[in-house]
């Protein structure tokens, strides 16, 4: 009985949070719909087995793609791409979706004053949490569903559709459960956020090093993302990991309902202490550092770990290759050569930790708008500070801060490829880190423009990460013509052990980021900011 | 510095949000020293008006001054010159209200020390506590103390004290007593009424974005109705009601509204009835604000 009435009112509230947030979660359906479904061209643009054995040896072959979309198992059908294109990046998608959104329904309506309304009605304690658990489930389902029949619709097999589908679905069960937990252990929406989509990454970058290394069985059956993998549809087809997912998101779940029942109110597992009653950040510079410095200290750990696992994986970029059949193939016939091949993965390895740096840029434009709509914009403004100087300090944390995250991955990758002695300096590996950072500032400029002169379009912040993604990481999938990869900055970092290699492109593209600069500076001055 | 001097002009001013017209030809006048309150009802474009005033929003027609400058133009140096506090204190979560008060501070150019010590006891505030932990009363006093530490020549405040408890409501007008027998020039918006009715030397009292009325509260006191409450010794006759309205009578209970300079001739035909006890009321701003309210709604029903 106390169970029941723990959750009373759920379903009226699970109705106002579809109603609310339902249409937020549509774009991740559709985006792994999209992945998933678009698989189905690979006949046309790899039509001969020859066609398909190339971009084996070339791309599958590429231990930087390895990490993202794990294992290449069999790309001689559309279904066996498939499985290697969408399974991981499908699920990382689905569960990027759910984490908002449970976080969204739990955490930051605690944040914004919303639960506290809600929790004088009729209504459980635990019924907040249940709502969203239940959306994201039954999203989850729905997201798998669709994504699935679509592929199927376009020509993909029943079965193997179905079971690529199902590991996203089951994916997305999963981090439910582990969002559902972060959103007791952190004291606000943005703390929550971020710890499960820390695992999410860890886990996604332990499954890619584990395949990309042939790491021992345990390293993957400890990791719940492999354990989707292991599912190895259009090859094996086994649907029993799935039972392992779903136990898991039982198990979280429980966690995580025992740990609301036990926490109090907008209390998160840390309390907050007093702090200092004198300021030091003393100016909009100092200011910008401490509002951002809890995510520049997150990020900056994460890209030492990252430098050191994509670092470690250069080294071993030999023995990989020379594991390749199909990629020995290649090189003895001509159509590969080894160096070319070593660049070529550092080159990606290096766009790949760019695109990733880009990220917490974009976030500290975002985060110039959310201080805008709360409020605190406006005091900081009706002092003598002059709005692009505000702006300017924070547009210097969004630009320096992914330059450093990149030097910093970059060094240690430079370091450890340069000891394992695989042709490449270290000079070599460094300058090609170097080389990306201005491609990173590019994307990260669209955002200044967005926030500074748009920003009722907050959400187009995030084009240049998706393009650059969709364009130099999936690029290739699609055999796309140069001159639409030409749209990712990322395809103007000219590979710097190339002879030939274009320094122009660096140039073109940064004065691209600086007439975006340009725009977000003169937008920020002269538009009204915004009103509650 | 001579006593006319104007601290806030605006002349004409308009400013929409799409289709919505948010100020249709407001016009406002403070001259330096005074306590200028600012009234009307929520939605009724007072927020708007301040927030072009501090160069937040730029008019889109007519114009306005502030110290003599166009608030647009010259945002940094009027910014120098004027403090402010909003009506919805946001704070940073992580931050605590003491770094807040020292961010502000230092941004205006300075704040004086003894002062920020002296508001921070008067309005017993905690400034060790983290933004995120602060009631919606105790983020406005971060904001007033913080405003209030700087030696400006303008205050600006937008409905400061809706959070704050009666207590805390006196130390708040004791302080802008403070600030302007030092000499400051305050603007107070408001629609709490009896709060301004203290501390303002002149009103002015907008409505559906522009200023229907303005004045010194004996201005806009004029023509309108005092509140007498009498207790009579015998019941109340027809004939000792001539010249009041709004007429109850309870017994030998009286409560009637009457002209303020008719009051006399009232009490002249009241005090044969035996009085036993007696209020009169002057008209409060309250009556005032109703009387324009309701003019405004036969208006629009005759129309």
């Amino acid at each position: 009985m106390a169970g029941a009435t723990a959750i009373a009112g759920t379903p009226p509230l699970l109705r106002a949070e579809v109603k609310q947030d339902g249409r937020l979660l549509v774009p991740w359906a559709l985006l792994t719909t999209l992945l998933s479904a678009s698989s189905m061209i690979y006949p046309l643009v790899f039509p001969s087995d020859q066609d398909k054995a190339a971009f084996a040896a070339a791309v599958g072959a590429n231990p930087a793609m390895a990490i993202i979309f794990g294992p290449a198992y069999d790309l001689s059908t559309a279904d066996g791409f498939n499985a290697w294109r969408a399974l991981s990046l499908g699920g990382l998608l689905a569960a990027l979706g759910v984490i908002f959104a449970v976080t969204r329904a739990t955490r930051a309506q605690e944040d914004s004053g919303q639960a506290e309304l809600l929790a004088s009605g009729v209504m459980g304690r635990a019924s907040r949490l249940a709502a969203a658990v239940w959306m994201c489930l039954v999203f989850s389902i729905v997201l798998g569903l669709v994504t699935g029949l679509v592929t199927v619709a376009f020509g993909g097999g029943w079965n193997a559709s179905m079971l690529i589908a199902a590991t996203m679905s089951a994916t997305a069960w999963m981090f439910t459960g582990v969002a559902a937990v972060t959103a007791q252990l952190g004291s606000d929406a943005r703390t929550a956020n971020s710890l499960a989509v820390g695992t999410l990454g860890v886990l996604f970058i332990a499954r890619g090093v584990a395949y990309a290394l042939e790491a021992p069985d345990w390293a993957i059956w400890i990791n719940p993302l492999a354990w989707m993998t292991e599912t190895k549809p259009a090859v094996d087809d086994n649907w029993w990991p799935l039972l392992l997912a779903a136990a898991l998101t039982l198990v979280l779940l429980a966690v995580a309902f025992v740990l609301q029942a036990r926490r109090e109110f907008g209390a998160g597992a840390i309390a907050p202490r007093p702090g200092p009653a004198r300021g030091s950040a003393r100016s909009t510079w100092r200011l910008a550092l401490r509002i951002n410095r809890g995510p520049l200290l997150t990020w900056t750990i994460a890209f030492i770990g990252l430098g050191f696992v994509f670092g470690y994986l250069a080294t071993s970029v030999n023995d990989i290759l020379g594991g390749d059949a199909a990629l020995q193939q290649a090189l003895a016939s001509g159509a590969a050569d080894s160096a070319g091949l070593v660049s070529a993965f550092l080159v990606t390895i290096l766009s790949l930790v760019g695109i990733l740096a880009s990220i917490p840029g974009v976030q500290t434009m975002l985060k110039v708008r959310t201080e805008e709509l709360e409020d605190r914009v406006e005091p900081l403004i009706a002092t003598a500070t002059a709005r692009a100087r505000y702006f300017a300090s924070n547009v210097v944390i969004a630009l320096a801060a992914p330059a450093v995250y990149v030097l910093i991955a970059g060094l240690l990758i430079a370091a450890l490829t340069a000891s394992a002695d695989i042709g490449v300096e270290f000079g070599d590996a460094f300058l090609q880190a170097v080389a990306t950072v201005p491609a990173v500032w590019t994307v990260i400029a669209i955002a200044v423009a967005v926030i500074g002169a748009r920003p009722q379009v907050v959400l187009a912040s995030w084009i240049g990460v998706l393009a650059s993604f969709g364009l130099t990481i999936l690029g290739p999938t699609f055999n796309l013509w140069d001159w639409v990869l030409a749209i990712s900055p990322f395809w103007h970092v000219p590979g710097v052990t190339d002879p030939d290699a274009d320094w122009w492109g660096l140039v073109w593209i940064s004065l691209v980021t600086v007439l975006f600069l340009a725009i977000g500076f003169a937008g920020f001055r002269r538009r009204d900011l915004a009103r509650t | 510095m001579s006593a006319g001097e104007a601290v806030i002009d605006v002349r004409g001013l308009t400013k929409s949000y799409g289709k919505f017209k948010a100020l249709q030809g407001l016009d406002l006048h403070v001259e330096r020293g005074q306590v200028h309150g600012f009234l009307g009802p929520n939605g009724a474009g007072k927020s708007t008006t301040i927030r072009v005033l501090l160069g937040l929003l730029k008019g889109d027609g007519g114009s306005a001054q502030v110290l003599g400058h166009d608030p647009w133009k010259h945002v940094v140096d009027l910014h120098r010159r004027l403090a402010y506090v909003p009506g919805d204190v946001s704070l940073w979560p992580g931050m605590t209200g003491g770094e807040a008060i020292d961010l502000l501070g230092s941004l205006r150019g300075g704040l004086d020390e003894r002062r920020r010590a002296d508001l921070i006891e008067r309005f017993e505030l905690d400034p060790s506590k983290r933004g995120r932990q602060y009631s919606k009363g105790n983020r406005q006093k971060v904001a007033i103390v913080a405003a209030l530490s700087s030696n400006v020549e303008l205050l600006i405040l937008d409905e400061p004290t809706s959070g704050l408890d009666p207590l805390m409501e006196n130390v708040f007008q004791e302080v802008i007593g403070e600030a302007k027998a030092n000499g400051a020039t305050v603007l107070l918006s408001s629609h709490i009424l009896s709060e301004v009715e203290s501390l303002a030397d002149r009103l002015s009292i907008i409505r559906e974005g522009a200023v229907v009325q303005t004045g010194t509260l004996a201005d806009l006191q004029q023509g309108s109705r005092s509140t007498i409450h009498a207790t009579l010794s015998a019941p109340v006759p027809q004939s000792a009601l001539e010249g009041l309205s709004d007429i109850h009578v309870d017994g030998d209970r009286l409560r009637a509204t009457v002209d303020s300079a008719e009051v006399g001739a009232a009490m002249t035909r009241l005090a044969p009835l035996g009085i036993t006890a007696l209020t009169v009321e002057p008209p409060s701003l309250e009556s005032l604000f109703l009387r324009l309210y309701e003019t405004d709604s036969t208006d629009r029903a005759a129309s």
